[in-house]
């Protein structure tokens, strides 16, 4: 149990400062860097509550395709990040008022839910050590809720023709392959002979 | 099998959205075709809800309820947005935002809106609405030459997802102390159990979904969004968003918090307060006509929380007939907002009416009278919603409640008025394009008809209501 502990602090502690330090360090870079540490670690966490699932999910979804687009993105984007930031000690007092309040939410909430008799911990849910995770949840994606993951599908869908929406565009200065306009070409299109005459040179039309 | 019979009309939207993006990719130039069967889609949808009205169903292990106010509230989302196609076909080809993805998105949208007024169900809840707010951020944002729209589009998503965020956080409390998502085991729970912590969560969602309908104090987004966006998106934003978001909070508000009434009545009771007061201050010094419709959207969305913070069947009763002749009204007035152009140049100031009655008679008349209606005059339409609220909020003795919105709309009614004495005693102005589309001037004269001729027989639109909620007791 001890041992367990020491990890779970210690992937903890981890979460906590690589979540910290991506909002405040300087470097884009760095933060997006800090922001994988933290998928990282988070997904250690899923692993060791048990649910290598998710866990695995988190890997493979935030840091294999999310992160590393987030550094794509920054690094083809030039914005000066630490403009933007200047703003960030004007804020501080009344941001860490709201976070405060929050915090003290939270306590409550905490309190509550320590003081409560008759409410279930973690250990007395009753879990079928037969059936994996993946299984588990693939019993009810495709059942029970079959029509929330149809839902998500087509939210997908308008995200991604918003997307293309939003940022394709049709410019009249860009050359587009045409195949057929390429292979109908015929010679007469393209090629005429012309007869120089001597000291008159020939004007060409493009 | 059972299940999906009751899901006839949503279905029926996804596949024709689905057939309808491969039909637009592979036609060029479609966005007039795509259009057109986007709105017999959705006039076809009409008779398919109907016929799905056979009773009271809960569905998918009761996460969905296919009921008489849901189809209600669906077919009022679907008349309303096919208005909203049909008088901004002009403002879309002039402000060239004829691209085939527009009907596409409100397609969407409205598939959004029909989870969101059917759905018992926390997490079918958030997908609504979730589907129908992105549908929305794009949509707000599509005029990308334009500076405001941009602008609109980002501030609404980057608050529409702080919205979000804070509904999930309630969601994720509820869920953790009640054991469940589903709207009816979690009012199981309310029977025993209203600790802190719960109440919370209820306060988390309630903002979330007050966000949704811009009341305050969550309206900042509202003016900003209304004003940026084109026209016609600004019209969609008024009409059936704010339909969905209703039915959502009188679903969550009535069977998920039925058990504690007393908990959240002040909080909705501080809320519509707020927005009637708020609509009609801050509405005040406006002199965009799109912005004065966001101001004036908030405080009728209070006139209607009004009525809900009753808490039985009579004040869903009356939040319906408000919300009802409110999408009336709205329809009117962004019909004549969409008239005032001249040379394909769109106008949306006040001042830009002056004198309007001399050259164009019969549309200020429509649009006076509109006002006059928005403004609760009898004997227009506007005035019977909002008898029908304070008559119920007065039967609750709640009267200081029918007190501040008497307040707020003499106050309100300056804006409106002033508009009115601007168009009828300004010195006159340049006239407007003649040749507006079928769209809008069918527009305005069918919700100008309604308007008008509403007192003839004030029970009917209350009879509809009364059979849509008869499940609700």
């Amino acid at each position: 149990m001890l041992a367990h502990s020491i990890v779970f602090y210690f992937f903890s502690l981890i979460t906590i400062f690589s979540s910290i330090m991506v909002i405040s360090s300087k470097n884009t870079i760095h933060a997006v860097f800090f922001l994988i540490l933290d998928f990282v670690s988070i997904s250690c966490l899923f692993i060791m509550l048990g649910a290598e699932f998710l866990g695995m999910i988190t890997l493979i979804v935030y840091v294999g395709a999310v992160a590393v687009l987030f550094l794509f993105v920054v690094m083809m984007i030039n914005i000066n990040f630490s403009e933007l930031k200047s703003g960030f000690l004007n804020y501080l007092p009344f941001g860490s008022l709201i976070g405060l309040v929050i915090l003290l939410e939270l306590f409550i909430m905490v309190g509550a839910w320590k003081y409560k008799d008759n409410f279930l911990t973690t250990g007395e849910i009753v879990i079928n050590k037969e059936i994996t995770n993946t299984q588990s949840i693939g019993n009810v994606i495709y059942t029970d809720y079959i029509h929330y993951f149809q839902i998500s599908g087509i939210i997908l869908l308008v995200a991604m023709i918003g997307a293309i929406l939003l940022t394709f565009q049709k410019r009249d200065f860009l050359k587009r392959q045409n195949i057929i306009q390429q292979v109908s070409r015929e010679r007469s299109d393209s090629v005429s002979v012309v007869k120089v005459e001597t000291y008159k040179g020939i004007k060409i039309d493009d | 099998m059972n299940n999906i019979e009751f899901i006839y009309p949503e279905l029926f939207l996804i596949i024709s959205l689905l057939i309808l993006l491969i039909l637009g990719v592979y036609k060029s130039n479609s966005y007039n075709f795509i259009k057109k069967i986007t709105t017999i889609c959705f006039l076809l949808c009409i008779p398919i809800v109907y016929l799905n009205n056979i009773g009271d169903f809960n569905i998918f292990n009761n996460s969905y309820s296919v009921d008489s106010l849901s189809n209600y509230l669906k077919i009022l989302i679907l008349l309303s947005t096919v208005f909203s196609l049909m008088f901004t076909n002009d403002y879309i080809k002039i402000q060239k935002l004829d691209k085939f993805e527009y009907p596409i998105l409100i397609l969407s949208a409205v598939i959004g809106m029909f989870l969101m007024v059917s759905s018992n169900d926390l997490i079918g809840l958030y997908l609504g609405i979730e589907l129908q707010s992105l549908s929305l951020y794009v949509l707000a944002s599509i005029d990308r030459g334009s500076e405001k729209s941009t602008e609109a589009g980002v501030k609404y998503f980057v608050l529409g997802a702080l919205s979000s965020g804070l509904f999930l956080y309630g969601c994720s409390l509820l869920y953790g102390f009640s054991g469940s998502t589903n709207y009816y085991e979690i009012s199981e729970v309310f029977k025993q159990d209203t600790s802190i912590p719960i109440l919370f969560g209820i306060i988390f969602i309630i903002i979330g979904l007050a966000f949704k309908i811009s009341a305050v104090p969550f309206h900042m987004w509202s003016p900003d969004v209304y004003q940026g966006s084109p026209t016609s998106v600004t019209s969609f934003f008024a009409l059936a968003p704010k339909i969905a978001g209703l039915g959502a909070i009188i679903r969550i508000l009535y069977i998920c918090f039925g058990e504690i009434y007393e908990e959240w009545k002040s909080i909705i009771i501080f809320i519509s307060v707020a927005s009637m007061l708020l609509g009609a201050f801050a509405a005040i010094g406006q002199t965009n006509l799109k912005r004065l419709m966001a101001y004036s959207s908030i405080s009728h969305i209070g006139y209607v929380l009004a009525a809900l913070t009753v808490g039985n069947r009579d004040g869903v009763i009356s939040a319906i007939s408000y919300l009802n002749i409110y999408i009336i009204m709205m329809i009117s007035s962004f019909a004549c907002i969409l008239f005032f152009k001249r040379k394909n140049v769109y106008f949306e100031n006040i001042y830009d009416l002056s004198g309007l009655s001399k050259n164009h008679p019969l549309i200020s008349f429509c649009f006076a009278t509109t006002l006059f209606s928005l403004a609760g005059i009898p004997p227009l339409a506007g005035f019977f919603a909002k008898f029908y609220v304070f008559k119920s909020v007065v039967e609750a003795n709640m009267i200081y409640l029918a007190i501040i919105g008497l307040i707020a709309s003499v106050i309100s009614a300056f804006y409106y008025l002033r508009i009115v004495k601007i168009m009828y005693f300004d010195p006159e102005n340049e006239k407007f394009d003649e040749g507006s589309n079928i769209g809008i001037r069918f527009s305005i004269l069918f919700s100008s008809i309604i308007i008008i001729f509403y007192f003839l027989n004030p029970s009917s639109i209350l009879y509809y209501v009364e059979m849509a909620t008869k499940f609700l007791n």
